[in-house]
This record gives C-alpha cells, sequence and structure tokens, in this order.
C-alpha cells in the first residue's frame, strides 16, 4: 500500500484538471444554497416549534429531494472514468506493468472517488457555521456530525459500486448507466419499496426501511450513530473492492 | 537477461503466441521481427507481466513473470505501443509521477528526470502538456518514462511507428545509445530498423519463432548462383555431391547454358570448391557470384515457410508454392 499516496493525488488532480468536478460542484452548491435558503425560511416563521423528529436541521440534507437526485447524478459521473478511461486510453497497460499491485491501484481510486464525494458535501457544511453564529440559531451540533458521518459512510458504498462498473467496461457511459441504476436502486427503488410493503402492510417493510439509503441517511440525521449501517456499507464496498482487484488482474486484453 | 521456454497465450480459440523460447543476454539489441499480428505485442506483454501466459515460462532476471510480478516491473521498463500518457499531465510532473510509482528514491529522483529529460532532448518541454505534445514528443516521453527507474531491460513495442524519418533516426540513435547501458527488445515490422539498431533478430511468423539468428549471421549467409555450360543433370548431380551443399536449384536454362543456385549449410563459401569442380569435369564455368541475402529476403522466406507449415497441419493445399 506503499504508493497509494502518490496513486491517490494523482487521481485527485486529474478530477480538477477537467472540467466535470467543478460542473458537479457547481450543481452541489446551487442545492446547498436552496436548501439552506428553505432551511432559513422555515426557521424564520413566527410560532413554529420543532418536535426532535421535524427538526428541519436533521432534514437540512436528508429530507431534500433535490440533493439525493444530485447525488444519484453525480457519483456515476465522478466514478465512471476512474478504470473506464484508464481502460480506453491505453494508459492501464502503463499502470499495471509498474511495479504496483492491482490492490493498490483500486484502493486509490476508490479514495479519490470518496474524497471527491467529500468535496461535494462541503458546500452544504459551509453555512452552518453563519446559522450558529451570525443567526445566533443554537442547533445541536451532535445529530450534524452525525449526519456527516452518515453520508460519509453511504459515500464509502456508492463509490466502490461506482469504481466496480467502471472497472467492468471501456465506455464511461455504460460505466455511469449501470452504477445510476444501482443507485437509483438503492436510494429510490428501497424507499418505494418501503412505501409499498407498508401499505400492504407486509413485514417486509422493515427490510427495505433497512436497505432504503435515505432512511439510513435520516437515522443518522436524527443523531443515532448507527454503526449497523456503517457495518453494512462497508461489507458492500470491500468485497467490491476485491473484485474490482480481480477484473483488472483477469480483463486484461484491451 | 530473458529466458522464454515454450511460452503460449491463447485467446479463447486464437493462439496469438504458440510456443515460444528464446533467451537474450545481458547487453544485447534483440529486434522482434514479424508481420502485423504474428504476436510480437502479445510476447511483449507477457513479458512485462501485463498478460498472463497460457502456458510456459518467463522468467526477467531470474524472476518469473506469474510468480514474482512485483520484482519484474522493477527491472523492466516498459514502451507500450502507441505510447498512452496522461493528457492533462505535464512532462515533468508525469515522469516524477512515473518515478513515485516505480521507487526511485526521493534523494535521487530529481536527478534521475533531469537525466532522462535530457537524455531524450526533452529538457526544453518539460513543462508543457502531454495531450499538446507532438507524436515524436510523445514518443520520446514514453521513452523517458521506460528508463526513468534505470531498468536492467527495456522492452520497446514499435518505438518508431507513426514517426517522420527525421524523428526515426532520432529515435533510433537514442535507442543505439541507450543500448550501451541496457538490454533491449524491441518490436518492429521494419527491417531496415532491425537493420540499424539491433545485433540480433528473432522473428516471430504467426505465433512462432521462425527465425533467431544474430544479424551478421544472417548478412552472411547467402546463395552462390553459378552460370555453366554442360549437361544439365549431370551439372546439377556433381554440384550436390560437393560437401557442405545443402540445396541446387535451377534459376534459368538457356540451351545447354543453364544457371544454378546453390545453398551452403551454415552459410559456407563454397564458390572456390565449385568453380573447381565444374572446370575439371569439362564444362565452362560462365559466371559465379555469392548473393547475400539481405534481411528482407529472410523474412520472406520464413513467412512463406510458416504459412506453409501451418497450412500442412491443417490439411490444406498450399496457397503460395516453394520458390
Amino acid at each position: 500500500m506503499r504508493h497509494v499516496p502518490t496513486l491517490f493525488r494523482r487521481e485527485l488532480a486529474a478530477y480538477f484538471l477537467g472540467p466535470m468536478a467543478f460542473l458537479i460542484l457547481f450543481a452541489f452548491q446551487a442545492i446547498a444554497w436552496i436548501n439552506f435558503w428553505n432551511l432559513v425560511d422555515e426557521l424564520s416563521r413566527n410560532g413554529q416549534s420543532f418536535s426532535g423528529l421535524r427538526d428541519p436541521l436533521n432534514t437540512y440534507i436528508s429530507g431534500s429531494l433535490a440533493f439525493w437526485v444530485g447525488l444519484m447524478v453525480a457519483v456515476p459521473v465522478l466514478t465512471m472514468r476512474l478504470l473506464s478511461e484508464e481502460r480506453r486510453s491505453g494508459t492501464i497497460e502503463q499502470l499495471l506493468t509498474a511495479p504496483v499491485t492491482e490492490l493498490e491501484v483500486v484502493v486509490s481510486k476508490w479514495l479519490a472517488g470518496f474524497a471527491m464525494y467529500l468535496v461535494l458535501l462541503v458546500p452544504f457544511a459551509l453555512y452552518l457555521p453563519f446559522l450558529y453564529y451570525q443567526g445566533n440559531y443554537r442547533f445541536d451540533v451532535g445529530p450534524v456530525l452525525s449526519l456527516a458521518i452518515g453520508l460519509a459512510s453511504v459515500g464509502l458504498m456508492l463509490t466502490a459500486i461506482g469504481l466496480f462498473f467502471s472497472s467492468l467496461t471501456r465506455n464511461q457511459i455504460i460505466a455511469a448507466v449501470l452504477t445510476f441504476a444501482t443507485t437509483f436502486l438503492l436510494i429510490f427503488a428501497t424507499r418505494g419499496a418501503f412505501a409499498y410493503a407498508l401499505f400492504r402492510r407486509s413485514s417486509w417493510a422493515n427490510v427495505f426501511q433497512f436497505l432504503s439509503v435515505i432512511d439510513q441517511v435520516n437515522t443518522f440525521g436524527s443523531g443515532q450513530l448507527d454503526l449497523r449501517f456503517l457495518a453494512a456499507h462497508l461489507s458492500i464496498a470491500i468485497p467490491l473492492l476485491y473484485l474490482t482487484a480481480k477484473v483488472l488482474e483477469y480483463r486484461r486484453e484491451s | 537477461m530473458i529466458e522464454v521456454e515454450r511460452l503460449s497465450k491463447h485467446y479463447h480459440s486464437v493462439r496469438a503466441v504458440q510456443q515460444v523460447s528464446f533467451s537474450v543476454g545481458r547487453g544485447e539489441i534483440v529486434g522482434l521481427l514479424g508481420p502485423n499480428g504474428a504476436g510480437k505485442t502479445t510476447t511483449m506483454r507477457m513479458l512485462t507481466t501485463y498478460l498472463p501466459p497460457t502456458s510456459g515460462r518467463a522468467m526477467i532476471s531470474g524472476h518469473d513473470v506469474l510468480d514474482e510480478p512485483i520484482e519484474v516491473r522493477k527491472r523492466v521498463g516498459y514502451l507500450p505501443e502507441n505510447v498512452p500518457l496522461y493528457p492533462e499531465m505535464r512532462v515533468r510532473e508525469y515522469l516524477s509521477y512515473r518515478a513515485q510509482l516505480k521507487d526511485v528514491p526521493r534523494a535521487s529522483r530529481r536527478r534521475a528526470i533531469d537525466g532522462v529529460l535530457e537524455k531524450c532532448r526533452l529538457t526544453d518541454v518539460d513543462s508543457r502538456i502531454l495531450g499538446h505534445l507532438s507524436k515524436g514528443y510523445r514518443q520520446r516521453v514514453g521513452l523517458a518514462e521506460a528508463m526513468v527507474h534505470d531498468p536492467d531491460l527495456l522492452v520497446l513495442d514499435e518505438p518508431t511507428a507513426g514517426l517522420d524519418p527525421m524523428q526515426i533516426r532520432e529515435v533510433r540513435t537514442l535507442i543505439r545509445e541507450l543500448g550501451e547501458r541496457h538490454t533491449i527488445l524491441l518490436s518492429t515490422h521494419i527491417m531496415s530498423e532491425v537493420e540499424a539498431v539491433c545485433g540480433r533478430v528473432i522473428m516471430i511468423v504467426k505465433g512462432r519463432v521462425a527465425l533467431d539468428d544474430r544479424l551478421d549471421r544472417i548478412q552472411e549467409q547467402g546463395a552462390m548462383v553459378l552460370e555453366v555450360r554442360g549437361p544439365l543433370p549431370e551439372v546439377r548431380k556433381a554440384l550436390e555431391a560437393t560437401p557442405g551443399v545443402g540445396h541446387v536449384g535451377v534459376l534459368s536454362r538457356d540451351g545447354d547454358l543453364a544457371q544454378f543456385e546453390v545453398l551452403a549449410l551454415g552459410g559456407v563459401d563454397l564458390r572456390e570448391e565449385l568453380a573447381r569442380r565444374v572446370v575439371q569435369a569439362g564444362w565452362s564455368l560462365r559466371s559465379l557470384d555469392l548473393r547475400r541475402s539481405s534481411l528482407e529476403e529472410r523474412f520472406i522466406r520464413a513467412v512463406r515457410e510458416a504459412t506453409l507449415a501451418t497450412d500442412d497441419l491443417h490439411g490444406l493445399e498450399p496457397e503460395i508454392e516453394a520458390a
């Protein structure tokens, strides 16, 4: 794992040497701005009282449809090129004939994708100190931190999924579509299935709720640092990283 | 330096490389010659650990490509065909990145990079973006990258493909200079390239080694051409009876004057002996010539023989008659 810092640095630099990272960052900045506007608007209404469950800060991110749609687009776009591009341009041949292991390459690219994912969340955090100090709204910091950890935990899984699909093909569009489909399943389809199961009073409702990424993040957002979810996310991410390394070992014919 | 034993690579039903064996000693410049699609790139990819062989063994400096790929990669500098580079990086930045991946120690990294920049005459463009470089410069960056960690062996896949004549000359000069310090295996389908830089040729045709010899010996070997006036069957018999003669062919015939081509075993020069025999038998010798075979002739002959051999294997009619 000695080469991970070197590989990671190049990967992260590659993001910012193209326009894509900036475009997505800009879109997320816009979403954060609108969400914050709504948040301030809601908080400034007179006579509103919030229960712990309906605290607008907890749903500042996890209750925002724009955020989830944005994430569903951003994750595929950020992860699609990680390995597909190397395959398409042939640089994978250079990379894998240097004295680095496949796992080092995969872990570095995963960490770079994850770092980019964290960068996307920064705009949302940017406004909060202003609300706290300038707006004198002394919200509870704990749940916000827990929410951040929850979102990071989801990111570990989503970037691993994107990286895996990127390793399968030299066509970035195919990688992006597969990743998009999977994130859609995890974010919205599970949520829809949960609602449907609830409606039918099926016992599957609990299962779908556990799988639903939105509900997972809501749990974190309400201040419950539920490590079962972190374990679940890592138990998807780590085998996928291993599989990705195996794909690199076996599918080399470019 | 390189030991290859019965190396094969199959892609599903396609046999890209079949039972290839050769060895290359330290300091040699060896040209891997063959028509397009003969298996040169596949062989090189197996030697650089990019592709795993289907069967057989390949060792670089005593390390097996399958068992110790990392050790092999440390000792090999590889220039892939078409030189893939990250278009967004700058020349020096890229070399520094690659040097770090290849474990060039921090203390000597700057010196190593300056060294290869100078050797490949890239010092002037060291802050240019790779994606904006011309083909010739890209090739040089690829070469600089291949040798930044001072490897024992350089594997260069078509190092002059797509360059203009001036650039080809520069790259060849560079390769010859590099040959003083490194062992080099380069592939090409251009004969003159091999003649210009290599000391030895390994011809690969249809995934098999068709010829493996030193260049000067290939050029030494030649056919003797005699024009003799005399009864054709007897003259032929007498020529064939000469010790050391491998094959006698009739090139043309005009009355009792015939032109014979004599191939000697092991490329020995038999001109004096042949002349003596013809004259002693009472025939008149009109001319006697030693025709040096060019690499190109050998190449074409090897390709033809390989085609015939594989066609025979499949029980098909040979498409090309033996020359």
